[in-house]
């Protein structure tokens, strides 16, 4: 109860760990030992394994120095292990004194592969039979080294073609099948003795029960039989498995990339330092054969008593380049503060002006590598294309169809202007004709004004274009033809004036008979389309048929005209200028040939006298 | 010599002992003889059972005694004329105890019977072997540790977890005047011992996530499978077993290169070995050296097989060793001594790239051809120049062996007198801890341990004992005389290695 009464005296506190503590001397505490004051100290366990703890021989050590803190003298004890004998016999042999140290720490990162040589160490028996294989063949003596070589390919082959050879009884690899798998590393010389050594391989294999040759730890085989196995060892740890993810996939695929490129690089450069050292090489013989050949010429002018010119016998060409001229310059330049340096002259001393590029001569060159580079990549993708066919259903890019833009020839339209009052002072029942600048790939098609100048649009002026179809048909297909219900009218109107044989052209005006005259080279320009003799009759029935051969009625009546507006404007210019052409040619006289017939080269008008 | 006194072990149902005189055709294994060792006969377990020349040699492991004993003995020195305990019969109960209790003097505990009963599983395929899995079991059994050999949860509810702070590890005055410091030479380490043990799935999948080389109690003892190894200028005797091919148990010596670390049972394979190889240190980057050693810093992961080979050889030396798994997540520290000849291996420890207890040695230790030559209070105190480099507390793995208890004891000892004498008058645990990179437990137990830690006029203090200071006093002539062997942190080149996240993960 003792304890209760030191309770009682005191409240005892909890070590804390935090807490400062005073160190003290023996002599400065209390004799007496406060053994319960121990209890509020948390008590730490030694960390020996329990059953271990109690070991004869670590309890005599600790029960001796306990004997000791009393104060008594305690011979040193030890705890008993087992013997170690030194023994050098060999040492210096096996062990050459080769070390010497390095200045600083040493730094290495080679593995034991590295510094062990071939894998397969040769023992005993192997080298009583090399022995023995050596005696027999006097002229080739095999090598161990070439020997372990071979018998490392060996193994190796084994291990890779049968891994389970010491489970499933495999018969022991056949020379054939050793041999293919032969590797580069196996040298030539040792190629000869692969026969040889191939029995004695063999036949060890077989004592061994195919089983590797050197002994090999056991790693896991099978997770189930393994655990209890004290001789498996080293077995792998399990993955973290780390989350898969598409960014990770790309970082690694690009890291393999990049060390792909950079190792692609290194041997590159590997491969260039060795063309240029052997081509050094090269040059470092041949100067010296030239040396040589010199020396012979030489003794040869010694013998033979010539004397003269001995420039050819030393090398005479860093005294022609045009160094020394150079030489001062460069001393110039290595003055320092010189202040502003005078432009030296060129090596080859033309002055410096006289390669002056001219601005406009590089803007050119450029342009022209600019258009030869776009010409080269369009040649070199046509070049790609060419046999493939784009069967793409609608691709997004359509190509490019040079024969579409071929075939479909626009038909350019000049509005003519109204001419002047005629003199009969009639009403001018056509005010408008067409007037071609022609084009080569386009024909002229003359008809009446459309309210919408055709310049105003051009992405929608009419064109045509002229096809074979099934059974040798000729088509002519059109599109971009604007008209409206009384353009129709117009539009074939004419046709029927100015066909030469149309019943009614007697009924034609004067005026526009002056007209015609005027313009008859429009006529012939015509010809094709104006072959078809249409009627007046035909001309309604063909206005019918194309009656709805139009987009949409309703859009194309509607039609908002501002008279002000850019596009009039610039039409009604167009038709004065047009007008004063008409004059000045009128006033030259000068009639084109061939104008006064028509298209179907009957007489229109008497040619002028 | 009588077991140690007092099992003050909870004493479950006293369990009768089956006894009997044996004769050599009855000795089995699991058996436990009274076996002539040193000039005494000392109770002993046979494990193994091998003919040779027309009598049978027992392996037997000496009660009390460290697994390292264990060896094969000769008929003639199993006395035959005292009672052997016999094994207990298996019985599907396992709340009875089986085993032949190995104490006379005291009654079987329970725990025992529970630890054996785990083991029938494991015994099985280990008897043919001659291996039994008792032995540790045996040990723990005259202490009242026993408990915490209890392993799997079945054991768990029959287990009696004794409150066994015995007098030996309790704050005893330990002053030792012996020099400690020489004898801590090989540490062992495993996971932290918790309070009760862990079945074998545990123990592997505590393995699995943890990454620890050491192995659990419940791993079993086994029969020392080589002979003697051939290092350098040294044959060696191993302690333990190892999982060096297979082949190697018939060979009377395993050649042991002493730069690769390479493994050869033929003599001339091994005298070719020399020839080729071309090592002469660790191969790994030196990170620190002085007028004595070297240490190298080696990656498990890009020295594979280099690694292998020194796992395989220090787990010679290294009961709690386990190399159940690869060396992959670990960093091994070596330290070498220099010659003309090479840099010679004379001790290492090695270390997890990321520890999650916070521990800063996972296995250490030095060749048994060095040890008690100081380095492995090297090796102690390379270990925490590296954890204050990296600005963390650091503490070894648990269990430690036997000999890594007195080499940590003696360094903490030293290193915490000395920091207490430079005549502070005040300290606290926690800054004692700071300035050593020692974790605050170390150095309560170190406290403890040398009774330093007292209650005193109403409050905590720590007592430098005159015993304490005269071992110092003593140590510090030794050394005046000896020269002191100390490392330099200014020589130490290091950075602590970082570990991207993709190399943990593809790697481990």
């Amino acid at each position: 109860m003792a304890q209760r009464v030191t309770g009682q005296r005191f409240r005892q506190r909890k070590l804390s760990t935090k807490q400062s503590l005073p160190v003290l001397r023996e002599s400065e505490v209390d004799g007496l030992v406060d053994d319960e004051a121990q209890r509020h100290v948390p008590r730490v366990e030694t960390g020996v394994e329990k059953a271990e703890e109690t070991e004869h021989h670590l309890q005599a050590v600790i029960s001796a120095s306990a004997a000791a803190a009393v104060g008594g003298k305690v011979a040193q004890l030890y705890i008993p292990t087992p013997d170690v004998v030194q023994n050098e016999k060999q040492y210096d042999k096996l062990y050459p004194k080769a070390f010497k140290q390095p200045a600083t720490y040493i730094r290495t990162s080679s593995t034991v592969e590295d510094g062990t040589g071939c894998p397969y160490t040769a023992d005993h028996s192997d080298f009583v039979f090399l022995k023995v294989a050596n005696q027999r063949n006097e002229k080739l003596k095999c090598t161990v080294d070439e020997f372990e070589i071979l018998m490392n390919s060996f193994e190796e082959t084994a291990a890779s073609k049968q891994p389970y050879a010491a489970v499933s009884n495999a018969p022991v690899l056949s020379y054939d099948d050793v041999e293919a798998a032969m590797s580069d590393e196996v040298p030539e010389e040792a190629r000869t003795f692969a026969k040889v050594v191939y029995e004695h391989w063999k036949s060890r294999r077989v004592a061994n029960g195919n089983r590797s040759l050197s002994p090999s730890l056991k790693f896991e085989t099978n997770v189930e039989t393994d655990d209890a196995d004290p001789y498996v060892c080293f077995r792998r740890r399990e993955v973290r498995q780390t989350r898969k993810t598409r960014g990770r996939d790309a970082q690694a695929t690009e890291k393999c990339n990049t060390l792909r490129w950079q190792l692609e690089q290194a041997r590159d450069l590997m491969r260039k330092t060795v063309i240029k050292v052997q081509t050094d090489h090269k040059a470092l013989l041949l100067e010296r054969d030239v040396f040589l050949q010199r020396k012979a010429v030489r003794e040869m002018r010694r013998t033979l008593n010539i004397k003269g010119d001995d420039d050819d016998l030393i090398n005479q060409k860093p005294a022609q380049k045009p160094k020394p001229k150079a030489e001062p310059n460069m001393a110039q330049r290595g003055v320092p503060g010189l202040g502003v340096k005078t432009p030296l002259p060129r090596a080859d001393g033309r002055p410096f002006d006289s390669d002056l590029l001219s601005l406009q001569d590089q803007k050119a060159r450029k342009k022209e590598s600019i258009t030869s580079f776009i010409d080269d990549n369009l040649n070199k993708h046509q070049d790609w294309n060419k046999g493939y066919v784009d069967m793409t259903w609608r691709p997004i890019t359509p190509p490019l169809e040079q024969s579409l833009k071929s075939t479909f020839r626009p038909a350019i339209v000049v509005a003519l202007p109204t001419p002047p009052a005629s003199e009969e002072g009639e009403p001018m029942d056509i005010d408008e004709t067409t007037v071609g600048k022609r084009r080569r790939d386009s024909f002229d098609v003359q008809y009446e004004t459309s309210r919408v100048p055709p310049w105003e649009n051009p992405e929608k002026r009419p064109s045509f274009r002229r096809r074979t179809g099934r059974g040798g048909r000729v088509m002519i297909d059109r599109r971009g033809i604007q008209r409206d219900r009384d353009n129709a009218n117009e539009f074939y109107a004419p046709r029927a004036y100015t066909s030469p044989s149309h019943k009614e052209s007697k009924s034609l005006y004067p005026g526009q008979r002056a007209l015609k005259r005027s313009f008859g080279d429009l006529e012939m320009y015509d010809r094709p389309t104006a072959k078809r003799q249409i009627s007046d009759h035909d001309a309604h029935r063909t206005f019918d048929r194309f009656k709805y051969d139009r987009d949409s009625d309703e859009d194309e009546e509607l039609y908002v005209i501002d008279p002000h507006s850019d596009s009039h404007m610039k039409y009604r210019v167009l038709m004065e200028r047009s007008t004063s052409t008409l004059q000045l040619r009128r006033s030259q006289g000068g009639q084109p040939p061939g104008h006064h017939r028509s298209a179907s080269g009957q007489h229109l008008i008497p040619p002028p006298a | 010599m009588a077991p140690r006194e007092g099992s003050n072990e909870p004493s479950g149902t006293p369990v009768p002992l089956e006894k009997g005189f044996a004769t050599l055709a009855t000795l089995r294994t699991g058996v436990k003889a009274w076996v002539h060792k040193d000039g005494e006969y000392r109770k002993a377990e046979i494990l193994a059972i091998q003919p040779k020349k027309g009598t049978n040699t027992y392996y037997v492991h000496y009660e009390e005694f460290n697994k390292r004993l264990d060896e094969w003995v000769r008929p003639d020195r199993i006395d035959l004329t005292r009672e052997v305990e016999w094994p207990a019969p298996e019985k599907p109960d396992k709340k009875k105890t089986q085993g032949a209790p190995p104490k006379a003097q005291q009654p079987q505990s329970k725990s025992d019977a529970a630890s054996k009963n785990q083991k029938k599983t494991l015994k099985r395929p280990r008897s043919s072997q001659g291996g039994t899995p008792e032995v540790l079991t045996d040990a723990g059994n005259s202490k009242s540790s026993r408990p915490s050999r209890a392993s799997g949860k079945e054991n768990k509810e029959v287990t009696i977890l004794a409150p066994e702070i015995t007098d030996l590890a309790t704050p005893k005055v330990e002053d030792e005047e012996i020099d400690l410091v020489d004898v801590q030479d090989a540490a062992a380490a495993a996971k932290a011992a918790p309070p009760e043990e862990y079945s074998r799935e545990e123990e592997i999948e505590k393995l699995r996530t943890s990454g620890s080389l050491t192995q659990n109690q419940t791993e079993i003892s086994r029969v020392r499978n080589l002979e003697k190894i051939q290092m350098g200028k040294h044959e060696i005797e191993p302690w333990y077993f190892s999982p060096y091919p297979v082949e190697f148990a018939e060979e009377d010596m395993v050649y042991i290169c002493e730069f690769c670390l390479g493994y050869y049972a033929d003599v001339t394979q091994f005298e070719r070995h020399r020839e080729k190889c071309t090592l002469q240190h660790p191969p790994g980057n030196e990170i620190y050296r002085d007028d004595f050693v070297s240490f190298f810093e080696i990656d498990g992961r890009r020295q594979r097989t280099w690694c292998r080979n020194l796992c395989l050889l220090s787990k010679l030396f290294l009961d709690h060793k386990t190399l159940y798994y690869d060396v992959d997540p670990f960093l091994f520290y070596c330290m070498c001594i220099r010659s003309e000849h090479g840099c010679h291996f004379v001790g290492y420890f090695s270390k997890e790239k990321e520890s999650a207890e916070g521990y800063n040695v996972a296995c250490i230790l030095t060749l048994p051809q060095y040890q008690r030559a100081g380095f492995g209070r090297l090796l102690i105190q390379f270990s925490y120049e590296l954890s204050k480099r990296e600005g963390k507390l650091g503490s070894p793995e648990k269990p430690l062996s036997d000999l890594g208890l007195l080499g940590y004891r003696a360094y903490w000892q030293e290193t915490i007198v000395d920091l207490l004498m430079d005549g502070r008058t005040d300290a606290n645990v926690e800054e004692l801890g700071a300035i050593t990179a020692m974790t605050t437990n170390d150095v309560l137990h170190t406290l403890q341990n040398l009774n330093m830690l007292r209650y005193s006029k109403n409050q905590h203090v720590i007592v430098l004992t005159d015993a304490v200071i005269e071992q110092r006093e003593r140590q510090k002539e030794k050394e005046k005389l000896r020269g002191k062997r100390v490392i330099d942190p200014e020589r130490l080149q290091w950075k602590p290695p970082v570990f991207t996240a993709s190399s943990r993960t593809w790697n481990w």
